[in-house]
């Protein structure tokens, strides 16, 4: 659990100066609540967003709009979080709104990108047997082809977990509480204790929430460790049976 | 019980199958045989809506399949795939009892089902809890097998089978079949490439060549002389004559006059090549035959 304890060593960094005139501790893990929930309020709809499209367009019906989606997801984040943010106070004011925007758009594209790469992987063959056993189409892709494709949907998960999570504390530009704050404030103020604690919580926050996911899934590998040893496994041994 | 009428099937620019007609009776046994590419996988699954007619109709059991929902459908009718295509993620006895839990079967009922077909199949029971990945070949071939039949399917659709296992697997396996299908009486489709495999299980084949049916008949008339040339090529081996009297028993032949008390004995059940391969190799041309004799005369007059 690498990251874990990087996590730990990086929430010391953060806090201790509190203790010597910094950021005070207090306050600093208030911020790093709200910083998490901002996260997870852009991610989570991200991730049900991407993993959305993603279904929709490797369906027969949905595959002519995958250049459409696979467009929408690259400009969605060529945008700079900064800009994201700063285009969308006009409209959603100053807060939350802008960031969540901003890292909405922000996940779509990994969870997007891993989810198309994932079912386009699941094995034809097991694809067509599911077919031609007699499950719906709809049937097909909750038995088998999700759970085929599951560890790489994860994948993408545990990248726009940790890239919001990053990517929240820009939204204190746009006047949230998050851990962005001291960073702002120790750029206005010339104080560089205060930029050094932001930052180092905001790693910390980052590698914890990548621990946890990857802690989860390792949880989920434990009880169905089926799906994410098998595909390979089976396809060696499909390739040594062909004759 | 299967029928296709007037059935062409094109994908794109490329034509699969043109204007097909053929019958396949309620519990035969019919081989489909023809060069890679001539639409014997297209021919097959049009009878479970995996493949839709351009034109023409396939009826199953009596009814235009394209009236029927085809997830019914499917489940009604086994299928055993070249590849198996069994599922990794499910052990080998989720994948057994994947279309029983698909027609709502409670969970002690499949787990009678899948201790019966391991047994059928002649797999171990250890195996049940396995992943696929851990098969070999021919285990992974029967529990493709097992999965079609689990729920007692009237119809079954076997697209090669027995395609990627060695030839003792593959004799096993093509017993088990015979085996199975005389037990049950099913209506079989079979795809291979082994003419003898064809010849020997099937009582009806259908020679496929370029989306067409050029033959269509009893074993042992597809490999006579007056049978269609491309039809005794492909399942003659180079010596359809040879292939023809392996196709035949022995009493056919049958004299009722008693053989010579020195004459070499042959064994019930015998084929018209088993008694010319001893007389080869005794150097006599009357072999007994039960109460009976069996001349060289007779046997080639078999032969043509
Ligand atoms: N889904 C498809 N899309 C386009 N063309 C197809 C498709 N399925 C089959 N074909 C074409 O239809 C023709 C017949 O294919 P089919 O799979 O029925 O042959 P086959 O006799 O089963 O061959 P094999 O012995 O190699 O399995 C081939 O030319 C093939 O390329
Ligand atoms: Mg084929």
């Amino acid at each position: 659990m690498m990251a874990l304890l990087l996590a730990a060593g990086l929430a010391l960094v953060a806090l201790l100066p509190g203790w010597f005139g910094g950021f005070p501790p207090g306050r600093l893990l208030g911020l790093a609540a709200s910083h998490a929930g901002l996260a997870l309020a852009g991610v989570v709809p991200a991730a049900l967003l991407g993993l959305a499209l993603g279904v929709l367009v490797t369906r027969p019906s949905g595959r002519a709009l995958r250049p459409a989606a696979d467009a929408l997801a690259a400009a969605a984040q060529a945008v700079p979080p900064v800009v994201a943010v700063a285009l969308a106070v006009p409209a959603f004011g100053f807060g939350w709104g802008p960031t969540i925007l901003a890292l909405l758009l922000y996940g779509i594209m990994p969870v997007l990108r891993a989810t198309v790469a994932a079912l386009e992987a699941v094995p034809p063959e097991a694809r067509l047997a599911a077919l031609a056993l007699g499950y719906t189409p709809a049937g097909a892709l909750r038995e088998v082809e999700l759970p085929l494709a599951w560890p790489l949907v994860l994948d993408g998960l545990r990248v726009a977990l940790v890239l919001a999570v990053a990517t929240a504390a820009v939204g204190a530009l746009a006047g949230a509480a998050t851990l962005g704050t001291p960073i702002v404030l120790g750029l206005q103020n010339q104080n560089q204790l205060l930029v050094l604690q932001g930052a180092a919580a905001t790693a910390a926050l980052a590698f914890a929430a990548e621990g946890l996911l990857l802690a989860l899934a390792g949880y989920g590998a434990g009880r169905g460790r089926r799906s994410s040893a098998s595909p390979a496994s089976s396809d060696g041994t499909a390739q040594s049976r062909k004759p | 019980m299967i029928a296709f009428e007037n059935v062409s099937v094109s994908f794109d620019a490329t034509e699969a199958l043109s204007c097909v007609n053929l019958q396949v009776a309620e519990g035969v046994l019919c081989a489909l045989v023809g060069p890679s590419g001539s639409g014997k996988s297209t021919l097959m699954k049009l009878v479970n809506r995996l493949v839709e007619p351009s034109a023409g109709r396939v009826l199953v059991r009596g009814a235009d399949v394209a009236g029927q929902d085809p997830a019914r459908l499917r489940r009604s009718i086994g299928y055993v795939m070249q590849s198996t295509g069994l599922f990794p993620h499910r052990t080998v006895a989720a994948n057994i009892g994947t279309v029983p839990r698909l027609l709502g079967w409670d969970s002690s009922r499949i787990a009678t089902r899948v201790a019966d077909l391991l047994e059928l199949v002649q797999l171990d029971p250890d195996l049940a809890q396995r992943l696929p990945g851990a098969l070999s070949g021919g285990q992974a071939q029967r529990v493709g097998l097992a999965r079609a039949l689990a729920a007692d399917p009237d119809i079954l659709l076997m697209d090669e089978p027995f395609g990627a296992v060695d030839p003792i697997t593959r004799r096993d396996l093509r017993a088990e079949l015979r085996r199975i299908h005389a037990g049950t009486g099913k209506t079989i489709l079979l795809v291979t490439h082994d003419p003898e495999e064809a010849l020997e299980l099937a009582s009806q084949v259908v020679v496929l060549r370029d989306g067409a049916v050029v033959a269509d008949g009893a074993p042992a008339a597809l490999v006579a002389e007056d049978a269609p040339e491309f039809a005794r090529t492909l399942l003659g081996g180079g010596q359809p004559g040879l292939r023809r009297l392996s196709l035949l028993p022995a009493e056919v032949a049958r004299d009722a006059c008693p053989a010579p008390a020195d004459a070499p004995a042959l064994p019930e059940g015998a084929t018209l090549a088993d008694a010319l391969s001893r007389m080869a190799e005794t150097g006599r041309d009357v072999l007994a035959l039960g109460k009976g004799s069996l001349r060289l005369e007779a046997v080639l007059a078999r032969g043509r």
